[in-house]
């Protein structure tokens, strides 16, 4: 055995510091969320996406030359990137980016006014969905025992009947326009968002860490704030982000079933509607809005994957 | 098992009732007289009708008798059609059932070993493929699916090929199904897919996998004997769901198809304002799909052995 | 002299993750005999259930990867083996036992059926013949009315019951090796001890040699013939299990049977704990991955990996205070 040295025999003895190394950087919760979120370029994609989207319904009629509701019968179902001829209006010689539809009017215009009608429905339905949703199941799951009992009784009896056949009925009766849309989304929308939170409330209320953190002390509001919110929320976050193209999809639907905004306004969702007649002679009428549509469920989808993917590292796949 | 059966039994009546309650005074909110539509009926008959459905006694009577009337099978008169709604419902419901049966099966079958194979190639460009579908099948609505597919593998196949594989307009032989069950079973396969397989790569990373591997099982009798099964319990727990997604997507699929189900009749009754036959058609709906979550439900507690106790 | 079942030589095992390599097992030797029980004992995360998975291949490769080294289990070259060879050595020549039985056992089959497939699938019995094969295992690890309760689902087995059903399913087809990978973590203390005893019983009666993976010196004693400890993807010591419990050379061995609660009433030692935890592997120590958290740690510790000293036939540590040139504990400076 070859020789060593004495000197490198010297006592060290343990090291405090080293003995409870850890190689790998420590990040928050929060922190390691968004750095996966960040390394998900397909999510980060859907995220701009959503962004413009939204940019251009927001902005681009407000610098069209076309109002949404003009028509223009001397070039009616005009093809993409027609020059509007018609003089004395105020879009004389400016282009119709998408052409008109059947009455002349700017599809470019009426595009993105109805991504506004559109976009506003989803997001006003799925808030309203998580507010009634989080005080429903809040409550429910919160105070347990008999009152839990009836409450979700209450909604598995409601839960029963089809959500798009309760809408249908509702949009019925009530009075046509927007704000009945977003009513009738969200008398029963928010269902599964309560069944959802109660859940999460009941099986967090029996997790040892809620426990433990009572065991040692903490007042009621910092369990709340510090154990009980951050791992509700993301579950939460999650099913909203997927709750928007759902609404955007009940909306497409209710339009194609003649049960939309009403005209002369429009939504993505009667754009389609109205280019599913004329589909066979002229694609494009029907092909714009649905890529709409399509592109912003996509987003939300992928982006709501992506969400959850990052809040939870265990479902990473 | 016998107290689990009675529960779901209780809850599939108390929203019957629910349901048809919710009708009725719906109907009664909606403008103007159900009878008096845009077809003039002559007086004798309005009187008859009126006395028929109880319209000259108290709400609550009125209300019994719609409750009684419909369980029994008597959903009123349709104004557009002037035929009672249960006759048309019958008639027309067969081909609905025809076509959403199709799609089902279709959307169940694919769903499941699409995802099934996405979840077996994890990571592959093999499972990014058939996500991709299943976030298209998920993002497209149906009646988009619907007519692009119309345009382009019907009219437009047709011109390239000087054939018409699929016909894109009507009903009758087994051609006429192909686009339309398509189209309608996309979005059901695409969540049944997505469903899949999350729920198949949690099976396989399970412990008893492991067992089973170590047992000597090889790769495909562990996915058949013991992954596939439990992975797909799950899948059954959302079929009612999907049951009712693919029949609230007949109604856009068949007027698209020119397909005479319930679904067209339904969508046309909206637009002609015939509330007896929407009336009648939503309390028809609702009826069938909670007796379809009923049976999805019972058939879960029969399959996974689990549940018996549980309950 | 009894049959050489396993022997493994400087199996080195890697998993490729996101923040890199991780280096869960860096060189193990290890064999065990016909008819032996070896164990393996180290903290959590030092690599025991990785060597141990490694032996059936049962690590998801990739991210898992067999760096180097050999495993010889009953003449089959196990690192070069194909899926096909594993799947014919797997339950046959070597079977496995779980730490959870509550999650090892597929919910929604029979346990009997469970049993029935891995004989079937080694043995060239019919359907009946291996019912009773079954049947006749599970009354073999004391199951009460195993023809009823081999119709059962494991959600109606207790815990130890469902253990008890796992070690007769890994032992329907009288494997050559049985590995139990922490078999009595999960279950209670009473159960625990019965299922030491049926498994040293079971060992007396059908010659297998067990490898006994725990972090439970206490479960050790009265069932092992050797003990290998494992410290940080390495053996640090092996011997009989009289050597390591009496003549330890190596201080993490030391340590931990100090951690050891002595039942002993004479003696009233406070018990101990070893401060720390073992170093991440994924970015794995120069020097002797104990350093850190060892009382006699010197210079040479934090530099270079101690060697393995032989001190009698069969009994080796790898500990920089066997060197020979080792100066006394004041010569070192050492309290």
């Amino acid at each position: 055995m070859e020789h060593i040295e004495k000197s490198r025999f010297a006592h060290v003895g343990e090291s405090a510091h080293d003995r409870e190394a850890i190689a790998r950087p420590s990040l928050t919760f929060a922190q390691d969320a968004i750095r996966r979120l960040v390394k998900n370029r397909v999510a980060l994609v859907c995220v701009l996406l959503i962004i413009l989207l939204s940019a251009m319904s927001a902005f681009a009629p407000l610098f069209s030359p076309f109002d949404y509701r003009e028509q223009h019968y001397s070039h009616t179902n005009a093809k993409m990137f027609t020059v509007c001829n018609e003089e004395g209006t105020p879009g004389f010689g400016h282009m119709h980016i998408f052409g008109t539809d059947t009455l002349g009017r700017d599809l470019y215009t009426r595009l993105w006014m109805g991504g506004r009608v559109s976009l506003i429905i989803a997001v006003t339905t799925a808030i309203i969905d998580l507010i009634l949703g989080c005080i429903y199941g809040g409550i429910s799951g919160y105070f347990g025992g008999t009152l839990d009992i009836i409450m979700m009784r209450l909604l598995e009896i409601i839960n029963g009947i089809p959500y798009l056949i309760i809408v249908i009925l509702l949009m019925m009766v009530l009075e046509p326009g927007m704000l009945t849309i977003i009513i009738a989304y969200s008398v029963v929308g928010w269902i599964p968002m309560a069944r959802l939170v109660r859940g999460q409330v009941v099986a967090l209320k029996q997790q040892e860490y809620v426990a433990a953190a009572e065991a040692m002390g903490a007042s009621p509001a910092r369990v709340i704030a510090k154990h009980l919110l951050p791992n509700t929320l993301s579950v939460v976050i999650v099913r909203v982000t997927l709750a928007i193209p759902n609404a955007i999809f009940s909306e497409a639907y209710l339009s194609y079933i003649g049960l939309g905004i009403p005209l002369p306004r429009c939504s993505w969702g009667s754009l389609a509607q109205l280019g599913i007649q004329n589909f066979r002679m002229y694609p494009w009428q029907l092909l714009i809005p649905a890529v709409c549509i399509s592109l912003t469920m996509l987003a939300f989808n992928m982006f709501g994957d992506g969400l959850r993917d990052a809040f939870d590292p265990k479902l990473r796949r | 098992m016998a107290r689990y059966i009675i529960k779901r039994l209780i809850y599939a009546i108390l929203t019957l009732f629910v349901l048809i309650t919710l009708v009725f005074f719906m109907m009664r909110m909606l403008p103007g007289d159900p009878f008096l539509g845009e077809k003039a009926i002559s007086a004798t008959a309005l009187a008859n009708m009126n006395a028929k459905y109880g319209l000259d006694k108290p709400v609550f009577i009125q209300y019994l008798m719609y409750m009684g009337n419909c369980l029994t099978g008597d959903l009123g008169m349709s104004i557009t059609y002037n035929r009672p709604v249960t006759e048309i419902v019958t008639e027309s419901f067969m081909v609905s059932a025809d076509l959403g049966i199709r799609a089902l099966i279709f959307a169940t079958i694919a769903g499941i070993l699409l995802g099934a194979i996405a979840a077996i190639k994890r990571g592959t460009i093999v499972d990014s493929l058939s996500m991709f579908v299943a976030m298209i099948g998920v993002s497209v609505p149906s009646f988009i699916l619907g007519a692009v597919f119309q345009y382009f593998l019907g009219l437009q196949l047709r011109k390239m090929l000087g054939m018409n594989i699929f016909p894109i307009q009507g009903w009758g032989t087994f051609k006429h199904t192909l686009l339309p069950a398509f189209a309608l079973g996309l979005g059901s396969l695409a969540t049944v897919s997505r469903l899949m397989r999350t729920s198949m790569l949690d099976v396989l990373s399970s412990d008893y996998i492991k067992t089973a591997r170590s047992k000597g099982l090889s790769q495909g009798q562990i996915m058949w004997r013991h992954a596939l099964r439990n992975a797909v319990m799950p899948v059954v727990t959302i079929m009612g769901p999907t049951v009712a997604s693919v029949l609230t997507g007949t109604f856009v699929i068949e007027s698209i198809f020119n397909i005479p189900g319930l679904g067209k009749y339904f969508v046309t009754s909206i637009k002609d304002l015939d509330y007896t036959m929407i009336g009648g058609t939503v309390v028809f709906y609702g009826a069938l799909l909670i007796i379809c979550t009923l049976v999805v439900d019972l058939l879960y507690g029969f399959i996974d052995p689990r549940v018996k106790l549980e309950e | 002299m009894a049959e050489r079942v396993l022997t493994i030589e400087d199996l080195r095992v890697s998993f490729d993750t996101y923040a890199g390599e991780v280096q869960a097992v860096r060189g193990v030797t290890l064999h065990v005999d016909e008819g032996e029980v070896l164990a393996v004992v180290g903290e959590s995360g030092c690599g025991k259930s990785v060597t141990a998975q490694t032996i059936m291949k049962l690590n998801p490769m990739p991210p898992a990867r067999i760096k180097g080294g050999k495993i010889d289990l009953a003449g089959h070259d196990i690192v070069k083996a194909s899926d096909k060879e594993m799947q014919k050595i797997r339950g046959n020549e070597v079977a496995m036992i779980f730490q959870d039985p509550m999650t090892c056992m597929n919910p929604t089959t029979q346990v009997g059926k469970q049993i029935v497939e891995s004989i079937k699938l080694h043995k060239k019995l019919n359907h009946a013949e291996a019912k009773a094969e079954a049947i006749r295992c599970l009354e073999q690890v004391r199951i009460p009315n195993p023809e009823e309760r081999a119709k059962q689902y494991p959600h109606e087995f207790s815990g130890g019951m469902r253990q008890r059903a796992m070690i007769a399913m890994a032992l329907s087809c009288n494997p050559k090796l049985l590995i139990a990978d922490e078999p009595t973590t999960a279950l209670d203390v009473t159960i625990q001890a019965q299922i030491m005893e049926l498994l040293g019983e079971l060992k007396d009666k059908i010659n297998t040699a067990i490898i006994l993976i725990t972090h439970d010196l206490g479960v050790v004693a009265g069932i092992a013939d050797r003990v290998a400890v494992m410290y940080a993807g390495k053996v640090v010591e092996t011997g009989t299990t009289d050597e390591i419990f009496y003549e330890h050379k190596h201080p993490y061995t030391e340590a931990l049977l100090r951690s050891l609660p002595s039942t002993d009433q004479g003696k009233r030692e406070p018990l101990m704990s070893i401060p720390g935890t073992p170093p991440d592997l994924l970015a794995p120590p120069k020097g002797c991955g104990f350093a850190a958290r060892c009382r006699h740690c010197m210079q040479i510790c934090k530099e270079e990996q101690p060697p393995e000293f032989e001190l009698s036939t069969g009994h080796k540590a790898s500990c920089w205070l066997l060197h020979p040139d080792c100066p006394s504990a004041e010569e070192r400076g050492a309290k």
